[in-house]
């Protein structure tokens, strides 16, 4: 049978992941990502903030590859794929296993919380250890009974134990998010990416949300990057916050340096023009 | 007086192009009138075929119920009891071969048995297309297939035998393969197949495809991402086109008995070939019956699955 999946234990000082020369142009030309150089540690909470179109979600997707990078690299240290500890994979350069065995340490969180509708909300959770279950059982949604404890706990976590066995579109925009917080747990990931995750829901749950987020970060050591459009929020929540305009980084720092000026970098906009918004 | 709001028909608007229009009209009417002479319309004719039509009608009044109901007409086995006969039981090695040979010969000459037998034809059609079409529905679709020449190639073979009407494939495996009610179920299965692939096919390319990146991001392998990602989006709609291509194939099943496919449509075309109106009556009554109740179960099932 599979082994459970543990999670993986990294120095706190050296780097989960190292970008450099990040590049994406789509097919139609449109350059979207003009060299993002950036590394990231692990238990950083990062916001991720720019305009509609400045290339948040490419990065996020480049960084588990759902969007294939043109050029540049995406160092990870070798343990994390399985591999020998002193090693350094190149995301950018791996395929088929290899690739699904760094997809399955990334959770994903998304705005529409992309959920199997019809499926279980224990289901769903379950389908976060697919990287690690037995291929062909799993297709068949047959988990061991040590995964299906797993899912359990992690719905738990996110306190939504007793809709285990409701249909996933049976319950609330904000409790999906949590069933896909979940999901991403059974992945016992080194890192959760956030594309938007808070955008779909009222301000309360976005709070509730964001702050599950923040403890997961904390307490597993997790690095957790999310874009987010309300800046309150990456101020309130982020250890860092990098702002991106045009497909480059234009700001990299904790959310105290955020200034005016900054601000308008990120927003390429005129200080008049974001007055009465709470910057 | 002006209304409060007539100042908005001041406003220009878009001429109407009236020449357009005729243009168009004429194109239609000049179709229609091409469509029937080419097919020799002819109102005369079907009113002076009336009084045949009445008179068939009064040769096949009254139906001859008996054909369903007598038991005479169900040619029992003499030398077997009823119960022996119709029920599950120990016989001899002669008992045996009377009760297989009313079975496979009797039986599906009896209203009752062709009727049953159009049934089985349209079940065991309809299940076998619903296996091959299922993985074949994957291949053919854009968003699941593993290669592009793949999901092209399964297409294009699939739409080119679409194009063959059942009938015509039950014609040719007549000829093959020769008559009887296997012949109808090839037939209905192939014909079925192709369009099930269609519909499974463009079922899976209008999934959420959110999802399927949701599920690929776990580092899931591709049958994993089916499992999770497409089989729960897409399985309704396919238990739904099963259930609607069972319907349409009662029909089918009975058109392919006429040209000697088995079931009930076979003892229809031989009442009729006999001038026995009366019996033919029972076989049309009983079919008609069949399929209302079918479609009616078929709407309520599928209501059910969505
Ligand atoms: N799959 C795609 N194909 C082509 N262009 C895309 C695709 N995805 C995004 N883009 C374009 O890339 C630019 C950046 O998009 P995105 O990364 O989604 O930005 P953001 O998440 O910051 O709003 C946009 O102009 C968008 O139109
Ligand atoms: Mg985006």
């Amino acid at each position: 049978m599979s082994r459970q999946p543990t999670s993986i234990l990294l120095p706190r000082d050296a780097d989960l992941i190292q970008v450099t020369g990040l590049h994406k142009t789509y097919p139609g030309g449109q350059e979207v990502l003009k060299g993002v150089d950036l590394a990231f540690r692990p238990g950083e909470f990062v916001a991720i903030l720019g305009l509609s179109g400045a290339g948040k979600s490419t990065f996020l997707r480049c960084l588990n590859r759902l969007v294939e990078p043109t050029s540049g690299r995406i160092l990870v240290p070798g343990m994390v794929v399985d591999r020998p500890a002193d090693a350094v994979v190149d995301i950018v350069r791996v395929s088929g296993p290899e690739l699904q065995r760094w997809r399955r340490r990334v959770g994903m969180v998304f705005q529409q919380f992309n959920l199997a509708k019809r499926l279980s909300v224990i289901d769903n959770v379950l389908s976060g250890s697919l990287g690690y279950a037995h291929p062909m059982l799993s297709s068949l949604r047959m988990f061991s009974d040590q995964e299906q404890a797993r899912a359990l706990r992690n719905l738990d976590r996110v306190g939504l134990l007793p809709l285990a066995y409701q249909r996933a579109d049976a319950i609330s925009g904000g409790q999906q998010q949590r069933v896909a917080i979940a999901r991403a747990l059974m992945q016992c990931p080194a890192m959760i990416l956030g594309d938007e995750p808070v955008a779909s829901l009222d301000p309360k749950l976005s709070l509730s949300i964001l702050e599950l987020m923040r403890n997961i970060c904390r307490e597993d050591n997790i690095t957790v990057l999310v874009c987010l459009h309300v800046l309150e929020l990456a101020k309130r929540y982020a250890d860092r916050v990098i702002g991106f305009a045009g497909g480059q980084v234009v700001f990299d720092g904790p959310p105290d340096k955020l200034d005016d000026l900054s601000i308008r970098r990120i927003y390429q906009a005129k200080t008049e023009e974001l007055r009465g918004f709470s910057v | 007086m002006r209304g409060a709001t007539d100042q908005y028909l001041d406003l220009p608007r878009p001429p109407r192009s009236t020449g357009k229009r005729l243009v168009v009209t004429l194109s239609v009417l000049a179709v229609l009138a091409w469509a029937f002479l080419g097919t020799q319309f002819n109102p005369a004719e079907l009113v002076a075929g009336l009084p045949k039509m009445a008179d068939m009608a009064k040769q096949s009044w009254p139906p001859d119920w008996g054909r369903l109901f007598d038991p005479a007409d169900y040619h029992l086995p003499e030398e077997l009891t009823w119960q022996q006969t119709l029920l599950p039981g120990p016989l001899t090695q002669d008992q045996q071969d009377i009760r297989d040979a009313w079975w496979s010969n009797t039986w599906p000459q009896t209203i009752l048995g062709g009727t049953i037998q159009t049934i089985q034809m349209a079940i065991a059609g309809t299940a076998l297309a619903a296996l091959f079409s299922f993985p074949l529905g994957f291949l053919a679709a854009r968003n699941t297939s593993p290669h592009p020449s793949v999901y092209f190639g399964v297409k294009v073979v699939v739409n080119v035998l679409r194009s063959i009407p059942d009938f015509a494939v039950g014609l040719v495996l007549i000829s093959a393969i020769g008559l009887g009610p296997f012949t109808g179920v090839s037939a209905l299965a192939f014909a079925t197949t192709t369009v099930l692939v269609k519909l499974f096919s463009e079922a899976i390319e209008n999934i959420d495809q959110g999802v399927v990146e949701a599920i690929q991001a776990t580092g899931a392998n591709r049958f994993q991402v089916y499992s999770f990602a497409v089989v729960p989006q897409v399985m309704a709609d396919f238990i739904s086109f099963v259930i609607y291509r069972f319907e349409a194939n009662i029909r089918a099943a009975t058109v392919l008995g006429l040209i000697g496919a088995g079931g009930i449509g076979l003892l229809m075309n031989a009442d009729f070939r006999t001038f026995q109106y009366q019996q033919a009556a029972v076989s049309v009554l009983v079919l008609i019956v069949l399929v209302l109740i079918v479609d009616f179960a078929s709407a309520r099932l599928r209501r059910m699955v969505q």
